[in-house]
């Protein structure tokens, strides 16, 4: 627990050094607003439904290009290498990073969601908390899997091409689910009419943070 | 490997193709509704059988490469996920063959072919670390890393999926997938068809296996030379 | 004879079809210190980075502490620090936050005043506050040389320790190791050339073809050292 702390508040000390990892995330998300504000045909009673996909594209892309910085950031100066070599347990690392980089993204996520409504008009409705919570459980699916294969980014060959490649189609379900819960949210419905859906959320994120807590001993190692 | 293996697996894999066009095509009746572009149906379903056992095969085979470390099970995951990918292809092929007489469109995102897309994503996203980054222990690791995390997505994207497509009745029609079959003619085609592919599945599997079982000696050998040279104090 | 520290068997390297190290024997004693001198490319970061348990050999095996390092656990990491060319720190984090940082990790008891009487004895206390990107080389260089011994390892392996000192520079890495040998810790170096340390006695050794061997004083440039060595010496 204590290496867990220590390495948390070490990364959220450091962005708020100027990390530029919620910068960066919260940047490519505008960007990707602004883009499909034009790219888009607005169709009238579409808003909420409209918003929520807006809101989750630029989520998903800030995402495959910012959410790895936590990992690609240790390699100033070998903290990796440092890390590494420290007894502290590959697992409680992995756990420390997906907190870290989650925490950015749902910085970014509440960033995004203004700038959405303001784009897309959306109300701002009592249903807000909906909408937090599948934006905190979208962003923690997300974090889990980058943080996972952020490995990859740093140790092969065309790593910042196939990162994204691989996250998106896995990401899929806790996408759709994430959209449906907004959508309802922005339309002012309550929790209880998108159970099923948060439900899959919750267990999306579940099964990869326990994959991930498993499995990033094998991929965070050197040659 | 085994050339008796080899040639069994491959003549009763013919045999049962053979089996299986026949009764396709000449002998199992013309279903009512869709008419005879129905029988894409015995060879999508199982395209799609082989396509998912496939994929898990790569799962088991990563979880045993990351526990024993042995190069065998990356040549088993490697080649089964080729393998997985071309009948996963033939899923959507066939697929949007069927798609477009009945429906009139050469594309649908009904629950079923969703889900095939998705995981030919996944696995083609598997095959381009594989093909894009060099051959070294360690991208064989995170190779079975991803094909365990690609298998323990699957079943949250049917889930997932089927659940948004019941939102959107839109093109859809409830295909019959295996059920409400009426002529027990079909079930056994089915069964008979099923069986084909699976030899072939088999077949293809053992053939390309066994290449990188090769392609895993020669490049020991490779390594074995590089080392005898280098003692010997050559370049 | 006390156990040794550091028993390798066999030990070879080889990245893809480059060999680097191979049926490499080297043994260390506890409380001895040990430089291992080759130029660029002869594998003496690879032997440290295998006895620091960060990478894995491709042949044979190293026992640090009578433990494989394939199989490190946190109970041994916690009795090796390590030093390199990269200073391991965190530039925006200060010097008092950087060691505090690492003394939790090695679990060291009241990390705080551990951290506190490091910066102290290393000339740092007035800049403890001040984030290491403002620090001078030579600080950084003190700071990382805390880092690496704040857990009070019993070993301690440097990576060309000296490379891009002054003259200062050199004088406190000097220091060091002496008072870390002084207090029963063993020490591997790595360098260009031999150094030496006032009152130690290190057991020097080169990389020859990717094995360890003890140093041969030679005036002659490296491909020449090679070639003297298999020319018959004169009696």
């Amino acid at each position: 627990m204590n290496a867990f702390l220590a390495i948390l508040r070490k990364d959220l000390i450091l962005e708020l050094r100027g990390g530029r990892s919620t910068t960066a995330l919260v940047s490519l998300a505008l960007l990707v607003l602004v883009v499909l504000t034009f790219a888009l045909e607005r169709t009238a009673g579409g808003g909420p439904a409209t918003g929520a996909g807006a809101l989750w594209i630029a989520l998903v892309f800030a995402g495959m290009l910012g959410a790895t910085r936590v990992m690609v950031a240790e390699q100033e100066n070998g903290c990796l290498r440092a890390l590494l070599l420290s007894p502290v347990d590959r697992a409680i690392l992995y756990a420390a990073k997906l907190t870290a980089s989650a925490t950015f993204m749902i910085a970014a996520a509440v960033a995004a969601t203004i700038m959405a409504m303001l784009f897309f008009n959306l109300e701002f409705s009592d249903s807000l908390a909906t909408l937090g919570i599948a934006l905190i459980l979208g962003a923690l699916g997300f974090s889990a899997l980058a943080t996972l294969l952020a490995a990859i980014s740093i140790r092969a060959r065309g790593g910042e091409l196939l990162l994204p490649l691989l996250i998106v189609p896995i990401f899929v379900p806790a996408l759709i689910a994430g959209v449906k819960v907004s959508a309802a949210a922005l339309s002012g419905a309550p929790l209880a009419a998108a159970r099923e859906w948060v439900g899959i959320l919750v267990a999306f994120d579940v099964l990869f943070i326990a994959a991930g807590y498993l499995l990033f001993e094998h991929v965070v190692g050197e040659e | 490997m085994n050339r008796r293996l080899y040639g069994a697996l491959g003549l009763s894999a013919l045999t049962a193709m053979l089996v299986a066009l026949y009764m396709v095509f000449v002998w199992v009746p013309t279903e009512a509704d869709q008419g005879i572009v129905q029988r894409i149906f015995y060879f999508h379903v199982p395209c799609a059988w082989v396509a998912f056992a496939s994929f898990g095969l790569v799962a088991i085979a990563g979880i045993f490469y990351l526990w024993m470390g042995t190069q065998i099970w990356d040549d088993l995951g490697y080649a089964a996920v080729e393998i997985g990918m071309l009948f996963c292809t033939l899923v959507l092929i066939t697929g949007s063959l069927w798609a477009k007489p009945i429906w009139g469109t050469w594309w649908t995102w009904d629950s079923r072919l969703t889900t095939t897309f998705v995981l030919w994503l996944m696995y083609g996203g598997y095959l381009m670390l594989r093909t894009i980054a060099d051959d070294t222990e360690q991208i064989a690791r995170f190779a079975a890393v991803i094909g365990i995390v690609a298998a323990l997505d699957v079943p949250v994207v049917i889930v997932s999926v089927r659940l948004w497509r019941t939102i959107h009745p839109a093109v859809l029609v409830t295909r019959q997938g295996g059920h409400g079959l009426e002529d027990p003619r079909m079930v056994v085609t089915l069964l008979v068809s099923l069986a084909a592919f699976t030899l072939l599945f088999a077949w293809l599997l053992l053939l390309r296996f066994s290449e990188l079982r090769m392609r895993t000696r020669l490049a020991t050998l490779a390594r074995d030379i590089a080392l005898a040279r280098f003692r010997a104090g050559a370049a | 004879m006390a156990a040794p520290v550091i028993e390798t068997h066999a030990l070879g390297k080889t990245f893809g079809l480059t060999p680097v190290l191979q049926d490499t024997e080297f043994r260390l004693s506890p409380g001895r210190g040990a430089i291992v001198i080759g130029g660029n490319g002869c594998g003496k970061s690879t032997l440290l980075s295998i006895f620091a348990g960060l990478v894995a050999p491709s042949q044979g095996y190293a026992l640090i502490f009578g433990e494989d390092t394939r199989r490190f656990g946190p109970r041994y990491r916690r009795r090796i620090g390590m030093m390199s060319h990269q200073s391991f720190l965190y530039p925006n984090l200060t010097a008092r936050e950087n060691l505090e940082l690492y003394a939790r990790l090695y679990e060291v008891s009241a990390p705080r005043e551990v951290a506190e009487s490091w910066l102290a004895r290393l000339g740092l206390a007035d800049s403890a506050d001040d984030r290491v990107r403002t620090f001078s080389r030579g600080m950084e260089q003190r700071l990382a040389a805390a880092r690496a011994m704040i857990h009070g390892p019993s070993l301690l392996l440097l990576d060309e320790p000296f490379t891009g000192l002054d003259f200062d520079g050199a004088a406190r890495v000097r220091t060091l190791i002496k008072s870390a040998l002084d207090e029963g810790c063993s020490i591997v170096a790595t360098a260009h050339t031999p150094f030496a340390v006032e009152g130690i006695e290190f057991e020097l050794y080169e990389i020859v073809r990717g094995q360890v061997v003890p140093y041969q004083e030679e005036d002659a440039p490296r491909r020449g050292r090679l070639r003297s060595l298999l020319r018959p010496r004169p009696s």
